[in-house]
């Protein structure tokens, strides 16, 4: 609080005094007052007023610094009502109540939102675990179908098989958008085979792969301390990206090496590539650039989501590319990570 | 590989547990799926299983219980199916005893390897069949060759899965999709066309050896032997 403002406030209650000081001074002077008496009058007035103003000002000053000290020290500022210092002033008691009811309402609202989330997130939870066991009756009727005699029906099913396995990754995607999204973190670190992670996530991607003609090398002899689950489900996304983006003749390697500060695994292809000014932005939400606009079916989320997860993860993801010749990508797991194991 | 092995399937929805039975008795598994989950343990502990696909949802009680329930009068290995997949669950899994933890939506093959794993975990490994025999060649999987009159050339580990496969069937046609997805399941990763010059280098192998015509092609069908 400066001063100047303070008094261009009280600016009518000067302007009061200095016309009640005018008015008594002329008329001490009409009663016949001499003027040495009234000289003194005024100047014990102004020295009172200027003593209340300066108190006046000093404690006012005092107490919103206070306030602004408790705000800023507060997590959540709209709960300023429930801390303002306690004041005589009935101004400031009104504003107090005032403040505080206006809190109050909004702490409510940030309550029922912050349920609503919660609820719709346990729904949604809910939800994707009830309609895994139809697409796990879909993939398992289909992949019992494909060993019919009839070679269109065995055709059907293993179209049946590829179109469910895209639902099920639509629906893993959601499942790790909401929880990328929640302030606990699901996760059971643990030693983790990236050997054997890689090649689940070619095995579980065979018949797209085999069906785009792609080659295909895993040599991960580096284990890792991480959630098993997650990186499935990274590896999977990154995957489905090359397989998106490849070329004629695709080969995809994922492969690690041993750094001195951890081990990185890159997963790489000799696909279409990223235009350099798009590289930054690949992990951005929603961003499908050149290439996926191009080839469409691209959401922008794969990569987002990788992104996000890693960061959960604390693990470093980054992105090179040439276009025309291919793209890699690197996960850095921190040595830290194992030595604090 | 562990065929015969009497497997025990504990799942609710009827769709699935049919399916996987089928999937099951194709891998030439035995298979004994559960329809009454009254005294469920006592049913299981009937049945004298090999292994136990256990769902942890169940109609009358939680999986895990039922785990722990087995695990005191025996040592079966259960593998866990389930189509939630929180980090609590799998480590409530392995605390109560399960071997391995597999989630919905599984992938016949995959699910199958885990099979394979935990048995040969449980069972120690059982060799497999290590000479093939089929007019006249043989093939040695544990020495990576064929041979045939007692000459003999060397196998890369590509073109000893492919004749592995073949070696299975004698006289069927394997279909080349069939081909290239198992060795993809075998952690051999190749394409359409490698596969041809994987089969082209057999066949000069076999040639060597004085054997003409061993590997069939049929257009549009597949190879046989």
């Amino acid at each position: 609080m400066r001063l100047l403002p303070f008094f261009k406030d009280k600016f009518l209650l000067l302007l009061l005094h200095l016309s009640c000081m005018a008015a008594l001074a002329a008329f001490l002077h009409l009663t016949g007052y001499g003027s040495a008496g009234i000289l003194l009058l005024l100047i014990c007035w102004l020295l009172i007023l200027s003593a209340w103003f300066g108190i006046t000002f000093l404690r006012r000053r005092r107490y919103f610094g206070e306030i602004s000290q408790i705000m800023d020290q507060l997590d959540q500022r709209y709960l300023l009502g429930e801390l303002l210092p306690p004041s005589f002033l009935l101004e400031d008691r009104l504003y107090r109540e005032l403040i505080h009811a206006s809190n109050k309402a909004v702490i409510e609202g940030i309550r029922s939102l912050e349920q609503a989330q919660k609820d719709y997130r346990e729904y949604i939870e809910s939800w994707i675990h009830e309609v895994k066991a139809p697409i796990t009756g879909i993939s398992l009727l289909s992949e019992n179908g494909r060993r019919s005699r009839d070679a269109e029906l065995r055709k059907a099913m293993e179209e049946i098989c590829l179109e469910n396995q895209r639902i099920e990754n639509y629906v893993d995607m959601a499942l790790y958008y909401a929880r990328s999204e929640q302030v606990y973190q699901d996760f059971l670190i643990q030693r983790t085979d990236l050997q054997q992670v890689g090649q689940e996530v070619l095995e579980k991607n065979r018949l797209l792969l085999i069906g785009n003609r792609v080659q295909a090398r895993v040599d991960c002899p580096d284990p890792v301390y991480t959630d098993r689950k997650w990186i499935l489900f990274i590896l999977n996304q990154m995957i489905l990206n090359s397989v998106r983006y490849c070329s004629e003749a695709p080969v995809f390697s994922i492969y690690t090496r041993k750094e001195q500060d951890g081990v990185v695994l890159a997963v790489e292809d000799n696909g279409v590539g990223i235009e350099p000014g798009e590289l930054s932005r690949i992990f951005e939400k929603g961003f499908t650039g050149t290439n996926g606009r191009e080839r469409k079916r691209s959401t922008g989320m794969g990569l987002y989501l990788c992104r996000k997860l890693c960061d959960q993860l604390g693990i470093g993801l980054r992105a090179e590319s040439e276009p025309g010749k291919g793209t890699r990508l690197l996960l850095e797991f921190p040595i830290s990570r194992y030595v604090s194991r | 590989m562990y065929m015969d092995c009497k497997i025990v399937v504990i799942e609710d929805e009827p769709l699935i547990r049919r399916e996987l039975k089928t999937l099951l008795e194709n891998a030439m598994y035995q298979v004994t799926a559960v329809e009454e989950f009254q005294g469920l343990a006592d049913r299981v502990l009937a049945e004298q299983p090999e292994l136990v696909l256990l769902d942890v949802n169940l109609p009358q009680q939680n999986g895990f219980d039922l785990c722990m329930q087995l695990r005191q009068q025996t040592q079966v290995p259960i593998i866990f199916l389930t189509s939630r997949t929180d980090s609590m669950d799998e480590l409530n899994g392995m605390l109560k005893g399960g071997d391995d933890y597999v989630t919905k939506p599984y992938q016949a093959p995959i699910l199958l390897a885990r099979i394979a794993a935990v048995l040969k975990r449980t069972r120690g490994a059982r060799r497999e069949t290590a000479v093939y025999s089929h007019r006249g060649v043989a093939l040695d999987i544990s020495r990576c060759c064929i041979s045939r009159n007692g000459e003999s050339e060397e196998l890369t580990k590509n073109e000893m899965k492919i004749l592995h496969r073949l070696y299975r069937q004698p006289g069927e046609y394997v279909s080349r999709l069939e081909l290239i997805e198992y060795l993809w399941e075998n952690q051999v990763y190749i394409d359409d066309n490698t596969l041809s010059v994987h089969v082209a280098r057999i066949r000069e192998k076999l040639r060597s050896l004085g054997v003409e015509e061993f590997v069939e092609t049929k257009r549009g069908i597949g190879y046989r032997i």
